[in-house]
């Protein structure tokens, strides 16, 4: 008897023991923001909406959105571009925040921000304006450093200087360079803001071509380490009637090794918003606006192209590279088989807020 | 300066600044006052001079476009000047009605 009541006793321990130890698989979450003050955690693979958030001060949209590295916690421009807001996903608790406007200087932060791989500082890209008794003077614009450990009421804890116009910033793996996407790629000096290096973009020196055009606010890179984005130049050896005048392409970034790509994948036919590399098949893009598109970045050419019900303005990708999550705009989040560009489900928002500029990102919980 | 009066909001700027000792501070504007954190046309016309190519439907894009000042003036600026432009209006598609114009406060 007492035999017994110990095995039972020591077996439920020893249970409860294998369950402490090997906790739930990790699987993949999407993050999105909605309008007005919205956090969005998405069950990708249930399409489901696990739970929204709200970001205290809000404003009316939430904008770029940075997850720590561990996954634990969003960080979202808010407030009218005017502050940044630390999310715990867990109990909906705002951990960080940081205003930007201080006295006569007002500030904002116009897309560019991103963690490093560490998860120690975050890095925002402002734009400051001094409103003097009868003038706006705009100041130079500057990445502002915080640490996260520093909670609600962070201030910068030093100042880069930064080129204009910078409008997505993404770590390198080690950490030792930010990438910095504005006129040109530059690679910045996390503790000092110096360019060490530049890709040039804007500045290309491409023979019998314009310089090439490129709009992207959509930071997307994480699943497979790599920035990519589309980008549109114009043969100014042939007439602009010719069907090959003007050409689409994609740049892509590898933020493990530093090198730049930008090749031509066809002869411009669709406009093209924003794009992610697959995290199985580094070759192979997708890209999204009013069609999805599916582009082999090695052999330069478009594989397969579908349209999509209305106009999405965000992409990003599984793990395990079998589907896309087209967002962004309205209210919905599509979600297409990278092998057959069919829509296999989608993730609709309660109350339909629409999602507009905010980032659509993949985390791992 | 006793002998001017001023009649519009600037000039009484100016006098203001007169009087505290802070006359330097108030020069011509160089900036255009307004809200437009870039300038891409992509709302009238698409880059192959149609309206095919535009965001589908347009309600797609009103809100990625107007909450950045994406182009300029063509929604009130709900980064500095209007801020609560579109706060009850969450939905484009479906709450465009409770959009309202704006107009000058002063």
């Amino acid at each position: 008897m007492r035999s017994r009541r110990w095995i039972s006793h020591f077996g439920g321990m020893f249970a409860a023991l294998l369950l402490a130890a090997s906790p739930v698989a990790a699987k993949d979450y999407l993050l999105t923001g909605a309008k007005p003050d919205k956090l969005v955690l998405v069950d990708a693979a249930a399409r489901k909406v696990e739970r929204v958030l709200t970001i205290p001060g809000g404003g009316v949209a939430p904008g770029t959105i940075v997850p720590s590295p561990d996954g634990r916690i969003a960080y979202v421009v808010s407030n009218h571009m005017g502050s940044v807001s630390g999310i715990d996903l867990d109990s909906g608790k705002q951990v960080f925040r940081a205003d930007f406007s201080t006295g006569d200087l007002r500030v904002r932060s116009l897309f560019g921000m991103d963690v490093s791989p560490d998860g120690k500082e975050l890095y925002v890209f402002q734009a400051p304006v001094r409103m003097l008794p009868g003038e706006y003077r705009v100041e130079d614009t500057r990445i502002a450093v915080y640490s996260t450990a520093d909670g609600v009421g962070a201030k910068p804890v030093r100042l880069l200087p930064a080129p204009r116009r910078v409008a997505v910033l993404a770590f390198s793996k080690d950490g030792g360079t930010l990438w910095a996407l504005g006129w040109d790629l530059y690679g910045l000096d996390p503790k000092t803001g110096a360019v060490k290096e530049t890709h040039k973009v804007l500045n290309w020196t491409r023979a019998n071509h314009s310089p090439p055009d490129v709009l992207d606010i959509w930071p997307q890179f994480e699943q497979a380490a790599t920035l990519s984005t589309p980008y549109f130049t114009a043969r100014t050896d042939l007439a602009a009637t010719d069907p090959g005048a003007f050409r689409t392409g994609l740049m892509t970034l590898d933020l493990a090794t530093g090198r730049m790509d930008m090749r031509d994948f066809e002869d411009t036919s669709a406009v093209i918003f924003s794009s992610v590399v697959s995290p199985v098949k580094r070759t192979e893009a997708y890209s999204v606006y009013t069609q999805l598109t599916k582009i082999d970045t090695d052999g330069g050419k478009l594989v397969k192209r579908v349209d999509l019900p209305h106009t999405y303005y965000s992409i990003n990708v599984s793990s395990d590279g079998k589907e896309v999550y087209v967002g962004g705009t309205a209210c919905d989040i599509g979600v297409y088989s990278t092998d057959t560009l069919d829509r296999t489900g989608q993730v609709e928002i309660a109350g339909c807020p629409d999602q507009g500029i905010a980032s659509l990102r993949v985390i791992r919980r | 300066m006793k002998h001017l009066t001023p009649i519009n909001k600037k000039a009484r700027l100016v006098d203001q600044a007169v009087e505290n000792g802070h006359l330097d501070e108030v020069v011509a504007m160089q900036v255009v006052v307004g809200c437009a954190s870039t300038m891409d046309p992509g709302w009238e016309v698409d880059p192959f001079g149609s309206v095919a190519a535009l965001c589908a439907p347009m309600e797609a894009d009103l809100y990625g476009c107007s909450d950045p000042c994406w182009w300029p003036a063509q929604v009130p600026d709900t980064i500095n000047s209007y801020p609560d432009w579109n706060a009850k209006a969450a939905s484009a598609q479906n709450d465009w009605r409770a959009l309202q114009s704006v107009f000058p406060k002063d």
